[in-house]
């Protein structure tokens, strides 16, 4: 009886992966993969990336009367009017499920092209996957320096590196130092993964090109119950600046720390992380002022761009918040895949990748005002800037010619506000 | 080094300390009394959470005045969880009560994720929120030495209840030996499920408490619950002072061992110094 | 007592099934499928190595990602920086764990229940932290393998998974039948009296502490080569991924939903929740609204409240029927 059901328990179990193999049938509009973080650590993030995508999917599909790239036509023109259809893989902030993901998009779902995936991390793995089946992985927001360092043919980033980021950085110290400003001292504070240590890594290559004093080295542990040591440590070392490449939670904890065993510094300058999150502000209201951080988009681009303003409405409608750097960078790289598609002409992924290779985009979206790849894949367009947060928005404040405000300096310790 | 710091590093330590301990404290009653693992422990101290930033952030209802809610709602949904759960379990191998902790752990996890977003949520302008102690160098965020003031006093207040009420001496029994407890005509069931309520009031007023100075999101739960687990084994199952002396120590070497040492390691010091003492001392520093 | 190990494949309830198991590649191409399969295999066989010590010996661990860990890393950094071969590697990096298992073993054993299972999970987060910050392994990073030629001795394939399910094949049986044999054994009836009662064990004359250090090897030496397999199936491996609790934990939990201390436990365990994580992941996790997990806790929490003994005991209650 036993064995009966034994049995009968292993043809079922039979039956339902065999199910699973035969999963998915392709459809005829253009199926685009994506992988994002949507569950798990960081899926806030990962989700308004994917708002971000979805608005971007709909100005491509629909006709709207604005100046971004394949807004007033619907669908890819030189391909009969093909509509994209987003396939979303969700990589649970995991390389091992990001490589599963990116597996399945190809082979199950048999998409030509990926974009994704938000952590360096993931990104790695899956553009690994895609670049052995030669399939194009388009890259929006990774940072981190190596991913175009590994000699692919087949992947694509938007984003600055850490390591422009970090030229940026010490270029504007810099100048403050040509100003008289004390900005020797220089705390380095990261989060102990693959971001938070590549970033420092390239923070340390600057800070040593250049002649700065790293008076602090704080890597600690992602996700902390608290960051009492790590500010200590910042404290004794007396810093003049700080560089902080810390995501959402652990960066509001620092800032509520900082204020709260008093230690002062001139300045907060972050990596591609926490502070740009919308939710940074929200959360810590005026406690927020005064950190700086890369900059990639701003309110204050709208002013000078209002078509920026539109599409912004648009996300937000979906997201509840403004863009940030992240997210519209993760809406740049659809209008990306949607311009190779049509001059390609094809949804063949040689073809694709021979048409990214040849990108020169123009689009209001990203400083720079275009996108173009260099042979490691690299968009060499972007250009860096560095914002402040000044009553609660993210105000451009360097580089001069860039600059919409004033900047405040030195960072204002809260006693003084 | 500067003797301030020094000084802040041992009051840091302490503040963070007496809040594991209180988390700690329900967990280590649970324990104690049915030898159940309530993996869903950071999960409640979740929902508690949430349910202070809710009622601040619809209501303006300082957590101070909405404790009594968070107390009043993590007992009830001990009390459930006992009912509906871990009843069915306890006969069960031991390990099935994890299993069913830990699934109910993702549970909630997943709708709390599902009804109220990802986002990571913080309050600003309470009572408590952003206010400093100075004494001379030495800065105390006044949030967490209120959390740490309540955090002694609710363990004090179970304490009292555990070994000088009729009803504590009911749980001992209970805890001690089940069988001979159901002979002397101890209602089990109603103790076990009075413990679980408990387990998680205590977890309502941490969570209460920490709001004020901390953050909330879905997975908030899993970042507690571990160290909380190791101050249960440190201070010895079951042993109430032992969570509470536990949780103050793993504060303190928390913060002191990623000072000197160095932050990424401050967990590993605490996991390192738990691994010592218990070989010494096999049941805990207070075990029986 | 002593029972042959492949006496187990002359019954039809065992060779059948792994018959079907073993044409069920060639079902259907789809390579997903095929990586559902793998990960079964790999898990099931990670399971029947924890239930040598957590479920057979009933000594509960909480730790075993560090073995898991230990193997990965030690075939892929082998492979990397010396280019040895990863099959070299993984027996390496099966010693690497055995020593381990005994360097914590000896100490730890002392302990009772959760006091014993709380500090294999100590001990796990040390090496996950240690790993973290060691350069040499690249640390935080991680370790992409290196391109190689797809082969057997590279132990590394790109565009297919049939090696790698076969493999995985042999490993299972291998661990199935070793279990088998355990369980029908002198030192299976051990480590049941150790389970039930040690101090009757004791009064025995069973050294268990002994017993238990040579279940924790054995588990340990499994658990490092299954790492090992697994590194060189993702090709990509960093702390979290190969060192951190949630395997550990998911380790635990394939074996105690199935039924631990059966040997067919594991199986059952991983036939369920592997492919119900993985589709669920893929039906609903392209929401983000978190619904696969949803469906996941909530039947892992209905199967163990109906079903306290696994579903292995469920299939025994039914059979004596």
């Amino acid at each position: 009886m036993m064995k009966k059901l034994l049995g009968s328990l292993v043809v079922t179990a039979a039956i339902v992966f065999t199910f699973g193999a035969l999963m998915a049938e392709a459809a005829d509009v253009i199926r685009i993969g994506s992988i994002y973080p949507l569950t798990g650590a960081i899926a806030s993030s990962g989700l308004r990336s994917k708002h971000a995508i979805e608005t971007a999917v709909d100005v491509i599909n629909n006709k709207y009367d604005m100046d971004i790239p394949f807004a007033r036509t619907e669908g890819i023109p030189n391909l009969k009017g093909a509509k994209l259809e987003i396939i979303w893989g969700d990589s649970q902030a995991s390389p091992e499920v990001g490589k599963t993901e990116a597996e399945r998009l190809i082979t199950g779902e048999k998409v030509p092209l990926i974009i994704g995936a938000y952590q360096s991390g993931v990104s790695k793995a899956a553009s690994f996957v895609a670049e052995r089946y030669k399939m194009p992985f388009v890259c929006a927001e990774s940072s981190s320096a190596e991913l175009t360092e590994r000699g692919l043919k087949y992947f694509f980033r938007l984003a600055p590196t850490d390591a422009e980021d970090s030229i940026a950085f010490f270029t504007f110290l810099d100048e403050m130092k040509k100003k008289g400003k004390k900005v020797e001292r220089v705390a380095i504070v990261y989060e102990n993964t693959e971001f938070g240590v590549h970033a420092a890594g390239e923070a340390k290559k600057q800070a040593e090109k250049k002649g700065y004093k790293i008076v602090a080295n704080i890597p600690y542990p992602f996700k902390s119950t608290d960051v009492k040591s790590e500010v200590l440590k910042i404290k004794a070392a007396k810093p003049d600046v700080i560089l902080q490449a810390s995501l959402l939670g652990d960066m509001m904890l620092f800032a509520k720390t900082f204020k709260e065993l008093k230690v002062g510094f001139n300045a907060n300058l972050s990596y591609c992380g926490g502070y740009h999150d919308p939710s940074f502000v929200l959360n810590l209201k005026k406690d927020a002022e005064y950190f700086m951080g890369q900059c990639t988009f701003s309110p204050d681009f709208i002013t000078k761009k209002p078509v920026l303003g539109k599409i912004n409405e648009m996300y937000k409608k979906r997201s509840g918040v403004d863009f940030d750097g992240v997210t519209i960078e993760a809406f740049t790289s659809v209008l990306v895949v949607a311009d190779s598609l049509n001059r390609a002409k094809s949804t063949d992924s040689e073809a694709l990748v021979q048409a990214l290779r040849s990108t020169d985009l123009k689009t209001p979206t990203l400083p720079g005002d275009g996108v173009k790849f260099n042979e490691k894949g690299q968009n060499i367009k972007i250009i860096s800037n560095i914002s402040q947060i000044q009553n609660g928005q993210y105000r451009v404040v360097w580089p001069g010619e860039m600059a919409a405000a004033q900047m405040v300096w030195p960072f204002k310790s809260w006693e003084k506000r | 080094m500067d003797s301030s710091i020094l000084l802040q590093i041992l009051v840091s330590g302490l503040l963070m300390g007496l809040i594991f301990a209180l988390i700690a404290v329900g967990l280590t009653l649970i324990w104690g009394v049915m030898d159940v693992l309530n993996f869903a422990h950071g999960e409640f101290l979740m929902l508690a959470m949430f349910i202070s930033f809710w009622m601040f952030s619809l209501w303006q209802v300082d957590p101070l005045w909405s404790l009594p809610i968070s107390v009043a709602a993590l007992f009830a949904t001990g009390v459930l969880t006992y009912h509906l759960i871990i009843k069915k379990v306890l006969n069960a191998p031991g390990l099935t009560a994890l299993l069913a902790t830990f699934g109910l752990s993702i549970l909630i996890k997943n709708l709390a994720q599902f009804f109220w977003t990802p986002d990571f949520r913080h309050i600003q302008g309470a009572i408590l929120s952003d206010k400093t102690l100075s004494f001379f160098n030495l800065h105390l965020s006044l949030a967490e030495v209120v959390a740490a003031g309540g955090s002694g006093l609710i363990t004090y207040l179970i304490y009292f209840l555990i070994f000088k009420t009729k009803t504590g001496r009911a749980i001992r029994a209970a805890a001690l030996d089940r069988d001979t407890a159901l002979l002397m005509g101890i209602n089990i069931d109603r103790i076990y499920a009075l413990t679980f309520g408990l387990g998680g009031a205590c977890v309502g007023v941490a969570g209460a408490l920490l709001m004020n100075f901390y953050y909330v999101f879905p997975g908030v739960g899993s970042l507690f619950t571990i160290l909380a687990f190791v101050t249960v084994a440190l201070g010895g199952f079951g042993n109430i002072t032992g969570a509470f002396l536990a949780g103050v120590l793993i504060g303190v070497v928390e913060t002191a061992g990623g000072v000197f040492i160095s932050p990424v390691f401050k967990y590993t010091v605490v996991f390192v110094m738990y691994l010592i003492i218990i070989c010494i001392r096999p049941k805990g520093l207070f075990g029986w | 007592m002593e029972t042959s190990a492949l006496s187990l494949l002359k019954k039809p309830s065992a060779l059948i099934p792994l018959l079907i198991l073993f044409l069920l590649p060639w079902a259907a191409s789809n390579i997903h499928f095929h990586h559902v399969l793998i990960m079964f295999m790999l898990f099931a066989t990670l399971s029947q190595a924890w239930n040598v010590i957590g479920g057979f010996a009933g000594q509960v661990s909480f730790g075993h990602a560090s073995f898991f860990g230990i193997g990965a890393y030690a075939a892929l950094v082998l492979l990397k920086k010396f280019g040895l071969t990863p099959w070299g590697g993984m027996l390496i990096g099966g010693g690497l764990a055995v020593v381990l298992a005994v360097l914590i073993g000896y100490p730890v054993f002392r302990l009772k229940g959760h006091y014993f299972a709380i500090s294999t999970f100590a001990v796990a987060e040390i090496v996950e932290r240690l790993f973290m910050n060691w350069d040499f392994v690249e640390g935080a990073i991680g370790l992409p393998a290196p391109v190689l030629k797809e082969n057997l001795i590279n132990f590394m394939w790109y565009k297919t998974k049939i090696p790698y399910f076969y493999i995985a094949f042999v490993f299972f049986v291998l661990v199935l039948l070793l279990a088998y044999r355990i369980e029908r054994s002198r030192l299976g009836f051990y480590f049941r009296a150790i389970k039930q009662s040690p101090d009757a064990a004791e009064g025995l004359g069973i050294d268990t502490t002994r017993y238990k250090m040579v279940a924790l090897i054995i588990s340990a030496f499994l658990t490092a080569l299954c790492g090992s397999f697994y590194a060189q199936y993702i090709l990509y491996i960093d702390p979290p991924s190969v060192l951190s609790l949630d395997i550990s934990i998911k380790i635990v939990l394939v074996t105690v939903l199935g039924g631990a201390g059966t040997v067919i436990g594991p199986i059952l365990g991983a036939a369920i929740l592997i492919p119900l994580s993985e589709y669920s992941r893929i039906l609903l996790g392209g929401t983000g609204k978190g619904v696969d997990l949803i469906v996941f806790g909530a039947l892992i929490l209905i199967i163990s409240v109906f079903q306290p003994q696994g579903v292995a005991g469920f299939l025994k209650k039914t059979g004596k029927q």
